[in-house]
């Protein structure tokens, strides 16, 4: 499709062009943006109608989604902090013997296996 | 003495016909200035890894077609405007039937069904304030228009030089194969030069038209979308686009069916195919090609250097709408609702490098403010915003 047939193009013709051009980009997408916001209202709108239907009404000034959830966090945050509180004395009782499984070689894993 | 002569009458013939006798014809300087520049190409996609996958295949493409005596691609069939079917099948060479698919305006169409696979167009949908901000970022086409008109360029060649700043590769090189193929090597060489450049152009320009407080703004978290709208857009958009700019049908048509693979989540394996390779094989053949119209006659003349400076000129322009229409709509909105103006930045297409550069700006100025998702809105309204603009400028000088 060719809107124009002009066959010298001078400066009033090429201004002509750049402004319609332009002008024409942003019908379509300012079109665009009126048509996307009609959808977006008509998909958000049963949203807020049935999350209205189901959640029971707060009587003073609803919670924002993201001030729940910094109060979970917090909530988490300080019940992790919170432990038992324990006798603080130590149970590993030193052995004054050198000797212990623990550090023999003849136990170690590499030991090689005795045939009798 | 009969046969001494016919041997050396042989090794001359064989020294004829190798493309090293070619170095030393008429043009022979320009190949090897060509040639050098190829691998020039080569160097800034393999070391800098700038666009590799296209600028690679473009060079590559470019070393191919200036060879002396390789015949791999022959500007006389295409001459006029128009393919010379005529003498093309006696004549054409490997990369001439490749040629075709760019000619006839295939490849970047192919290319946009990958895109379009490969694209969220999610955060416009919650945000549709973005296509705006795409719309803005297209000003620079029309700047640049002007500007390569009193140049000296031609309406049509002016259209195609203009539309580098969509920074868009698929559109620049769809538009210009239809208006003005003779320039189609310099114009795809500044496109993708300039979208690898997108992090150093950029951020100077943002930096300068806008405040610390503004580049600091913390925008709203945006809205899910839920799967039907989702279906639902590319519907919507193909439908409305292509009736009312028929011109731009074919990349907007592409693009929406990519993009409605992906999100009907019926056709997995058609969508793996077109994001990986479909679009794989389209990207070789299209680079290959496009680098092989940058022939030394083509490519060595002050238009070339002209289209380079207009070429970062659309961008630079195109960068500086998108950031000022989103000041401009900062005065009519309330607080909790102001746009960060870097993603203005992200309308310029050249997904998703432009968001990428919003992020990082606006993350200098304050770490814990993440911009991506809210410059994705304007980022692929830029893409579609370019392909409108495409169409527009083919509608009046096609």
């Amino acid at each position: 499709m060719k809107m124009l047939l002009v066959t010298n193009w001078g400066w009033s013709e090429i201004l002509w062009v750049a402004l319609i051009s332009i002008c024409l980009v942003f019908i379509v997408l300012v079109l665009l943006v009126f048509i996307m916001k009609f959808f977006g209202y008509i998909f958000t709108q049963p949203q807020t109608t049935a999350s209205a239907a189901t959640v029971a009404p707060v009587v003073t000034g609803q919670l924002h989604e993201e001030e729940i959830a910094a109060i979970v966090t917090a909530l988490t945050l300080f019940k992790d902090e919170m432990h038992d509180r324990e006798s603080e004395v130590l149970t590993i009782q030193s052995i004054k013997r050198a000797y212990s499984p623990w550090n023999s070689k003849i136990h170690g894993l590499t030991q090689i296996p005795d045939k009798k | 003495m009969a046969s001494s002569n016919f041997v050396g009458e042989s090794i001359q013939k064989f020294v004829e016909s190798t493309g090293v006798i070619g170095f030393f014809g008429a043009m022979g300087w320009a190949n090897v200035v060509m040639i050098g520049v190829a691998f020039f190409l080569l160097y800034l996609a393999i070391h800098h890894k700038f666009e590799p996958l296209l600028l690679f295949t473009i060079a590559f493409g470019m070393l191919l077609t200036n060879l002396p005596g390789a015949n791999l691609y022959h500007t006389e069939l295409f001459a006029g405007g128009h393919v010379h079917w005529d003498i093309f099948v006696a004549q054409a060479g490997l990369l001439d039937y490749l040629y075709l698919g760019v000619k006839l305006g295939i490849y970047p169409c192919l290319i946009f069904v990958g895109v379009g696979a490969m694209t969220d167009f999610g955060p416009l949908i919650a945000n549709p304030k973005s296509f705006l901000l795409g719309a803005a970022a297209q000003i620079g086409i029309f700047v640049t228009f002007l500007g390569a008109f009193a140049l000296g360029f031609t309406p049509e060649q002016a259209g195609s030089i203009g539309i580098i700043g969509g920074a868009d590769g698929p559109t620049a090189i769809y538009l210009t194969s239809k208006l003005s193929p003779e320039l189609l090597g310099p114009i795809a060489v500044a496109a993708y030069s300039y979208m690898a450049l997108v992090p150093v152009i950029q951020p100077p320009i943002m930096k300068l038209l806008t405040t610390k407080k503004e580049r600091a703004i913390k925008m709203k978290t945006l809205r899910p979308v839920s799967k039907l709208e989702r279906i639902l857009f590319p519907i919507v958009i193909a439908v409305i686009i292509s009736l009312l700019l028929p011109s731009a049908a074919p990349l907007i048509g592409c693009l929406m069916l990519g993009n409605l693979m992906k999100e009907c989540g019926v056709v997995d394996r058609l969508s793996k195919t077109v994001q990986n390779e479909l679009m794989n094989i389209v990207v070789i053949f299209l680079g290959l090609t496009v680098g092989a119209t940058a022939t030394a006659e083509a490519f060595l003349n002050g238009r070339t250097l002209g289209i380079l400076i207009l070429g970062v000129m659309a961008f630079c322009i195109g960068t500086a709408s998108g950031v000022l229409l989103a000041k401009v709509m900062n005065l009519f909105v309330k607080d909790d609702h102001k746009i960060n103006p870097l993603i203005g930045a992200a309308g310029v297409s050249a997904v998703p490098m432009a968001a990428r550069v919003a992020q990082t700006v606006g993350q200098k100025e304050n770490p814990s403010n993440f911009l991506l998702m809210h410059a994705m809105g304007p980022n692929v309204a830029g893409v579609v915003g370019s392909a409108v603009a495409a169409g527009i400028l083919l509608s009046f000088l096609g």
